[in-house]
């Protein structure tokens, strides 16, 4: 529990028009944390979530992953550490045409050699440990179906199978609930947080629901202007923080 | 709801083995199909190709062989173009537009009247209809260059004979797409205006034309654009224009010549596609 | 505000006059550059009812010959075909801005095609005659290079519409850019892809059939030779054998497709 897992030094991302997405950040994740970073939309979450698996690259800055500098890995190094990384992302990114069960498998693709996961040539051992994790998300029976047959919140339960078959040690999480309804949410949460206590997996998940994000985070990182605003446990963020958080941003208070 | 599916996920945990054979063999026996299916398509792909290579005495290295010599031919016998023939050029350049444009309206007029006579609303009777639809099918099933080689015998050489081709060949077109957007106009509308005691021409003009415009202007203008690259190749078969002037120059190894006619029809076709680009911006 | 309104209306109108007179204007004109003058339409039409009255009833005279050239025609097309999505499937991937290496190579692959495509089948085939000689090779070649030039545009737009979510979920799961392509984006598109391969496959039928006329085998050869005996039944004859072709080529791929449909029904429900 104690270990440094993800140590995040002095990140910055500047766009190119000159924005600067993240300022300053400094984050260190210990094993098995669950994460949720708060803060208004445009504040930088979801840049800082994609710089740490270099969706976004990081302009300056050290992610040291498993004693490892993430930001200075070559193409071949990136690809290695990203398999031990699962990202799971608002509109879920399945492909919609394949069957469910062949979206789980392409958690494992970063472990296989090039040309037999390019041709979809799984074997027998990783085909069932696919159908056992879309078991273990409640969706045996839709194994078979093509992806976009499912509804909103059955494909983000695939897309968090997808990540799970990675095994990876950390998963990212990224406004994963944002286009479900409130009951398809709290699913898929329930889901996110089991497999992370099951496994182990240290989590940072983005969200823009306060009373999600206090429901299930250990501790809450609250971004504001590409800085880190807020960092504790759950019960140290009062409404007044939760106010100058989202504070002078235009959008309304969350709820 | 979330309970129950929570549950399901207990009992499955990792403990799988009562299950996982016949979910295996449920996977395997989906996935042969997909395959199956796949190869037979993949099986008669291949078959096809076979039996053309075959029949053709076509053979792959002719693929790099052909792409090395053409590019020679490009680089050395056409390379540079002679430019100084270009004023020969203007006049059949500008034939090559006269005779698209002339052609455009020609079908335009003739499948107005084919397609409203083909459109099952408008049409007097179902019977003109089918015959004026088969009309179209067989004009639209034979090329513009098949009706220049038939009639550049019939009525002899020279641009009229191009401009007579492309007019048939584009009603083909035309016809059948004029029919289908006045089909799909709002019933509704015409009603309304044959309610008032409308005559057949003021029902045209008043409820039908409104919502036939933005099809009728772009189907046009698109014929347009096919029929400056149609007119361009009709003169290989002797109907006039920059084909005729490029089959003549490659007829007498005259290959610079030809690379200039190329480059003419190249900007024709360019010039063309910006001006109807241009005209369906302002219209619609 | 009203008033404004009339205003445009009016404006709009004027516009319209002024463009329907300028069209009617290049019309007349074009008429005379073209020396098309009445009294030559009227022959014309003459002749036209002439050739349209001597076609019927279709006949052949060399039923076996003819068949042979008709089969010929649709190898050509079909190796044309094959070559040209073979091909452009390897250059949309590198020409597609989502997904290239460099965009300049995407941009030079782009003009490529833009040039190749926009010199029509005919003239490609004259030139690989001069280059490589006459017989069906010239024409499979000429009508390679054409596909590739409007697949390689189309292709390339599938490409560029694809959700790039399915990119990055792929790529943050480590594939490599050969994995992301065939298990995330070539899934995707397939289906764009199938239609616009069988659409010039279609395309290449038609052209295939006149390849002839400029001495690249085939039926257009057969159609050349009925119409300067001015034997217009044989030339209709042949007109409906090429008729048949696109036809069965069209049977042929919707059959296919069912197939592929009901297994993947079958396999996914």
């Amino acid at each position: 529990m104690m270990e440094t897992i993800l140590e995040i030094r002095q990140l910055k991302k500047t766009y190119p028009d000159g924005t600067e997405a993240l300022k300053n950040i400094n984050l260190s994740i210990k094993r098995g944390e669950f994460i949720v970073i708060i803060g208004p939309s445009g504040a930088g979450k979801s840049t800082f979530l994609r710089s740490i698996n270099r969706l976004s690259e990081p302009t300056s800055g050290e992610i040291i992953f498993h004693g490892e500098d993430i930001v200075k890995a070559n193409r071949a190094k990136l690809r290695k550490m990203r398999r031990n990384i699962g990202m799971i992302f608002q509109g879920f990114n399945l492909v919609k045409r394949l069957p469910t069960v062949r979206n789980v498998l392409h958690g494992k693709l970063g472990y296989m050699s090039t040309w037999k996961g390019a041709l979809g040539l799984f074997n027998q051992e990783e085909v069932e440990e696919a159908l056992s994790i879309l078991e273990r998300v409640g969706l045996e029976d839709q194994a078979f179906k093509r992806a976009d047959e499912l509804s909103g919140g059955q494909q983000q339960r695939v897309a968090i199978a997808r990540a799970i078959n990675q095994s990876p040690s950390i998963i990212l999480a990224d406004e994963p609930i944002a286009s479900l309804d409130p009951n398809s949410s709290r699913v898929v949460m329930d889901y996110l947080q089991k497999a992370c206590q099951e496994e182990g997996f240290t989590t940072i998940v983005n969200l823009h629901q306060v009373d999600f994000a206090k429901e299930y985070a250990d501790r809450i990182v609250g971004i504001k202007n590409g800085e880190i605003y807020f960092d504790g446990p759950v019960k140290e963020l009062s409404d007044d923080v939760i106010q100058s958080i989202y504070a002078k941003g235009k959008e309304a208070m969350p709820v | 709801m979330k309970q129950e599916a929570l549950n399901i996920s207990n009992q499955g945990e990792k403990g799988l083995s009562a299950t996982k054979p016949s979910k295996y063999s449920e996977y395997k026996r989906r996935r042969k199909i997909m395959l199956k299916s796949q190869g037979f398509i993949t099986a008669i792909i291949l078959l096809l190709a076979i039996w053309s290579i075959w029949g053709t005495g076509f053979n792959l290295l002719s693929l790099f062989f052909g792409t090395y010599e053409i590019l020679v031919f490009i680089f050395t016998d056409m390379f540079p173009p002679d430019l100084t023939v270009i004023g020969q050029l203007i006049g059949p350049a500008l034939d090559t537009l006269y005779m698209s444009y002339v052609g455009m309206v020609i079908s335009v007029v003739v499948s107005l009247v084919l397609g409203v006579l083909a459109a099952d609303n408008l049409t007097p009777h179902w019977t003109i209809a089918r015959v004026s639809r088969a009309v179209t099918a067989f004009l639209r099933s034979v090329p513009a260059v098949v009706w220049a080689i038939i009639l550049v015998s019939g009525i002899g050489l020279g641009p009229l004979t191009g401009t007579i081709a492309i007019g048939l060949s584009g009603i083909g077109i035309l016809g059948k797409a004029y029919a289908e957007v006045l089909e799909s106009i709002d019933g509704a509308q015409l009603e309304g205006v044959r309610a008032t005691g409308a005559n057949w021409f003021q029902v045209i003009g008043q409820a039908v034309w409104p919502q036939f415009k933005a099809g009728f202007v772009s189907w046009s203008l698109y014929k347009l654009d096919m029929n400056i690259r149609e007119a361009a190749i009709l003169g290989l078969v002797g109907a006039g224009g920059l084909g005729y002037y490029l089959q003549g120059s490659i007829n007498l190894f005259q290959y610079k010549e030809a690379a200039t006619a190329i480059l003419m029809i190249f900007a024709l076709i360019l010039m063309v596609e910006y001006m109807t680009a241009k005209i369906r911006e302002r219209i619609i | 505000m009203i008033k404004n309104k009339e205003t445009y209306r009016q404006q709009k109108k004027v516009q319209n006059s002024i463009f329907t007179f300028l069209a009617f204007a290049f019309f007349i004109f074009s008429m005379l550059q073209l020396n098309i003058v009445p009294e030559r339409i009227v022959r014309s039409i003459e002749r036209l009812g002439y050739i349209f009255g001597n076609m019927f009833p279709p006949v052949t005279n060399e039923p076996v010959s003819l068949f042979t050239a008709a089969i010929e025609s649709i190898q050509v097309a079909i190796l044309g075909t094959i070559l040209g999505v073979i091909i452009s499937l390897f250059l949309a991937v590198l020409a597609a801005k989502n997904l290239t290496i460099s965009p300049y190579l995407g941009y030079a692959i782009k003009g490529f095609a833009g040039f190749v495509r926009a010199v029509p089948a005919l003239i490609w085939a004259l030139l690989f005659i001069v280059a490589v000689g006459l017989g069906p090779t010239p024409g499979i070649l000429a009508l390679a290079i054409n596909s590739i030039g409007m697949l390689v545009k189309v292709y390339g737009e599938a490409l560029e519409e694809i959700d790039m979510g399915i990119v990055e979920a792929l790529e943050s799961a480590g594939a490599s850019k050969v994995q992301v392509i065939l298990q995330g984006v070539f899934p995707s598109v397939m289906k764009a892809f199938t239609a616009w391969s069988l659409f010039r496959l279609d395309v290449n039928i038609r052209y295939s059939a006149i390849l002839g006329v400029v001495g690249a085998g085939g039926i257009g050869w057969e159609l050349m030779k009925a119409a300067q005996m001015s034997r217009y039944d044989e030339a209709l004859m042949v007109t409906i054998v090429i008729f048949g072709m696109v036809m069965s080529a069209e049977v042929l791929s919707e059959y296919m497709k069912k197939r592929a449909n009901a297994a993947s029904a079958q396999a996914l429900n």
